[in-house]
């Protein structure tokens, strides 16, 4: 038990908290686009990327303080959003999902190309830790404070937005479109509510991120990040809230005892990967045929 | 030729179908009818193997087929045309017969477009299209149809097929009035060639001229079987189009 | 700057060979199932990697080695569809896209285990010295991809076009109950039409391997590549894929061959340009360039 403890209160315990706080607010944000709105959104890793680097550079090679640094994040990361909105919230569902693939393709090529601001494949190093009100956040449990507020004001706004008007004209809308606008919902405008809201609150979780780790550089934001975030959503039940909650913990965690085994870290990465793979397909699966409402048209 | 017992079917726990049986004869034709909803298509879907049915027997010619996919029920001898136009409207109306005829089982189809065995099916299917006087417009693709010239085809590639038991499904539908008779026309002719028909429909003066049993359908139960004169006068019908004349008639 | 427009061309035709050997069983299989495959770029990279395997490192003959190949790709394309694809197929349009990408995740993170996640590539036993034509460089290996491609699509043209077997795989990409109730056994086609799938993305890898190199990540890149070839000739459209496959070719090389005044688009962003265009694509017109309707021919 003091084992356990120890970890706790360790260091490791500090950063694992922390990682669980960062992955809340991006799950629960895809949650709200993926799960409620059923719209298969493959660019929420993008929008992730577009806060983190909107952080990253500002504060490096600007200078820019904490407050200005995080609302950038989220107004650049809600504005990506309504372009992608643009383009893709009139798509069936297959060109939908190419769509927002191809939207989140050209941002990590534009990561890794674009030398001139993104600094390519080096990434950005030195990104320096808030400061705020006279706090300093170079502590890692000073900053779990921190995105530990955050991480639950985010929560708080979901549930909230769940349980809105909101939030149930997008669940009718997913399930039944025609059926939603003939009850007199702007269908459009509530998708784009919907991806803007969840969007900024990826940049938010991007802008923490950056802050957190001091360094980015685009291999954070691999198609694999966007599985693993997938596959909370999945785990936790599509549309749920606190069913995300509990998955992010434990999906977050659970990869954690392979350090502890004697792993070479180039098996490391593979094994994680393939064991939340593995997980994503036991949970499709054995809950296929309740996952999603079968979606109706006339 | 087809005997169904007490065939059960259910969607998500709605009951389609509630016990159905009926026994329909070789060479026989059966209108069946029925208010919107009363299971018509799922029964036709049952038969044909597109909707699996929870309990019951299906036996064509003493054989048991409610285990067989639809495929292999249309190779015994189950034809089916749908409601909405199963044909193919991205193949030309000869594609449409050749590849009902390439599935027969007697011989392999030839492997090459200038194999005999292709040509000879090539010319058998244009003597079908000659049958319904579409033979102009054998290499147009079937899309280009209108909707009583896609179902002739339809009956007529069901006919390729080698059926002997028909299944129409409101083969009248989206049909324009003129081509209503080439319709009626062709169910006489499959009547002619001595084969099985079913036929589900609306219209019961349309069926009433060739039809020698009408069974009708109500939430998934047959209510009522015997000759289209038994069926038109017996006051149940009235009562499920209607609906029941509560008012007691005092005498 | 016309000067290298023939070789940007011939170049185009090369990458774009590749494309329509990699999108063009997927194009089919969307064709018949509806289902878009996310893995197929990551089981490119696995028959890559089974070549690499047998030829490389376990040294069979050439032939012996394509044909090990073949036989655990088809076992893998058979396992694709029955466990990854078809027990998820009457639930939602959505669960196969996922599953399908857990596959990809679950291939890769296999090879990277199995073989190191550092770039590979095959020993070059085709000869690799550029012959000149009218100021054209191209390798054999160059002329040989192009005419194979050539030839598979001029195959695959024939058969579905021109034989009962072709018949019927239309009829069942158009209208499956249909197909069925003519007697026309669709699990059988549906299993050929997915491992053929298969093995034309294997190849379409190993020519990859030949041509550049290979790694456990590159997969997903090509699983993109070959989603923007059929969204640029329309979902299921078999021929507007193949020629989406080679358009995208001619975009890449073009966009970042040719100087548009005085300025060149460096190389790394050829990639961002083809997805640009294919945005453009489904901005104006949202069903594909060539066409409406989703079908096979």
């Amino acid at each position: 038990m003091t084992s356990i403890l120890e970890i706790i209160t360790s260091e490791y315990g500090v950063h694992l908290a922390i990682l669980v706080s960062l992955y809340l607010i991006l799950a629960q944000s895809l949650n709200l686009t993926f799960g409620l709105g059923q719209l298969f959104n493959l660019a929420h890793v993008a929008s992730y990327a577009v806060g983190a680097y909107a952080t990253a550079l500002l504060s490096t090679d600007y200078g820019a303080t904490f407050g200005v640094c995080v609302a950038s994040s989220v107004t650049l990361s809600g504005v990506f959003a309504l372009l992608l909105g643009v383009i893709s919230l009139r798509l069936s569902t297959d060109y939908f999902a190419i769509g927002t693939l191809a939207f989140s393709s050209v941002i990590s090529a534009l990561l890794i190309n674009w030398k001139s601001v993104t600094h390519g494949v080096l990434g950005v190093p030195g990104i320096p830790r808030p400061e705020l009100f006279g706090i300093d956040f170079y502590d890692n449990s000073n900053f779990l404070v921190l995105i530990g507020i955050v991480a639950l004001a985010t929560q708080v706004l979901y549930y909230l937005l769940y349980t809105s008007p909101f939030g149930r004209s997008l669940r009718a809308l997913a399930e039944f479109e025609r059926a939603a606008a003939a009850l007199g919902k702007n269908t459009c405008r509530t998708r784009n509510i919907a991806f803007c809201v969840s969007s900024a609150s990826a940049g938010l979780a991007g802008s923490f991120f950056a802050y957190y780790l001091n360094y980015i550089d685009p291999s954070s934001f691999a198609l694999g990040e966007m599985v693993f975030i997938l596959t909370i959503v999945i785990v936790g039940s599509p549309g749920s809230f606190w069913g995300v909650i509990g998955a992010t913990a434990f999906l977050v965690l659970l990869p954690e005892p392979l350090r502890f085994l004697d792993i070479s870290s180039a098996y490391l990465g593979p094994m994680r990967q393939l064991l939340h793979a593995l997980i994503l397909f036991a949970v499709v699966w054995w809950k296929r045929d309740k996952l999603f409402p079968q979606r109706r048209t006339v | 030729m087809l005997e169904i017992s007490d065939i059960f079917v259910s969607f998500q726990g709605t009951k389609v179908l509630n016990g159905i049986s009926c026994t329909i004869a070789t060479g026989e034709t059966v209108g069946v009818i029925g208010p919107n909803g009363s299971g018509k298509t799922t029964f036709f879907n049952c038969i044909s193997g597109f909707a699996p049915s929870d309990s019951g027997a299906i036996s064509l010619r003493g054989e048991r087929v409610d285990h067989l996919d639809p495929h292999l029920r249309a190779q015994r001898g189950l034809g089916r045309v749908f409601q909405n136009f199963g044909i193919f409207r991205e193949m030309s109306l000869l594609e449409n017969i050749q590849v009902a005829l390439e599935s027969r089982r007697e011989r392999a189809p030839g492997l090459f477009p200038w194999s005999k065995r292709t040509r000879d099916i090539r010319e058998q299917s244009m003597t079908f299209l000659k049958e319904v006087r579409l033979e102009k417009k054998a290499n147009d693709k079937a899309g280009s149809l209108s909707g009583g010239q896609m179902r002739l085809l339809e009956i007529v590639r069901t006919l390729a097929l080698g059926a002997d038991l028909f299944l129409l499904d409101e083969p009248t539908a989206g049909v324009s009035p003129r081509m209503k008779e080439d319709i009626a026309r062709s169910i006489k002719n499959l009547q002619t060639l001595g084969k099985t028909v079913l036929i589900i429909e609306h219209d019961i003066t349309f069926i009433q001229k060739f039809c020698d049993r009408i069974i009708v359908l109500e939430e998934g139960q047959v209510v009522l079987d015997g000759t289209p004169e038994q069926v038109r006068s017996d006051v149940r019908l009235q009562e499920i189009y209607f609906g029941r004349d509560e008012q007691p008639t005092s005498a | 700057m016309l000067s290298i427009l023939p070789q940007l061309v011939v170049n185009s035709l090369i990458t774009g060979s590749i494309y329509a050997l990699a999108s063009a069983g997927l194009a089919l299989t969307y064709g018949l199932l509806r289902v878009l495959n996310f893995a197929h770029g990551h089981i490119m990279m696995v028959g890559a990697y089974f070549f690499l395997l047998f030829y490389a490192q376990l040294e069979l003959t050439f032939l012996s080695a394509v044909l090990c190949s073949a036989l655990g790709m088809s076992v893998v394309g058979f396992i694709t569809l029955r466990v990854f694809v078809l027990p998820f197929m009457k639930a939602s349009a959505l669960l196969p896209f996922i599953t399908t990408m857990a596959l990809g995740t679950i291939l890769e993170s296999i090879i990277s285990m199995a073989f190191g996640v550092n770039v590979r590539s095959f020993p070059s036993s085709i000869g690799s010295e550029s012959a000149e034509f009218y100021g054209v460089y191209i390798t054999p290996l160059q002329n040989f991809i192009i005419a194979s491609a050539l030839v598979i699509l001029g195959c695959m043209g024939f058969v579905i076009h021109q034989t009962s077997l072709g018949r019927k795989l239309r009829a069942i990409a158009e209208n499956r109950a249909a197909a069925e109730s003519l007697g026309i056994s669709t699990t059988t086609i549906t299993y050929g039409v997915c491992i053929l799938g298969t093995l034309l993305g294997a190849y379409a890898g190993i020519l990859v391997g030949y041509e550049t190199n290979i790694q456990p990540t590159m997969g997903s890149s090509y699983t993109i590549k070959a989603f923007a070839a059929m969204v640029l000739g329309g979902l299921g459209n078999i021929w507007g894929t193949v020629a989406g496959a080679f358009m995208l070719g001619l975009i890449e090389n073009l966009s970042i061959g040719l100087d548009f005044g005085g300025y060149s688009l460096p190389a790394g962003y050829k990639d961002a340009f083809a997805f640009i265009v294919i945005l453009g694509v489904l901005l104006l017109r949202p069903h594909g360039l060539f066409g409406a309707r989703a079908r096979v021919a």
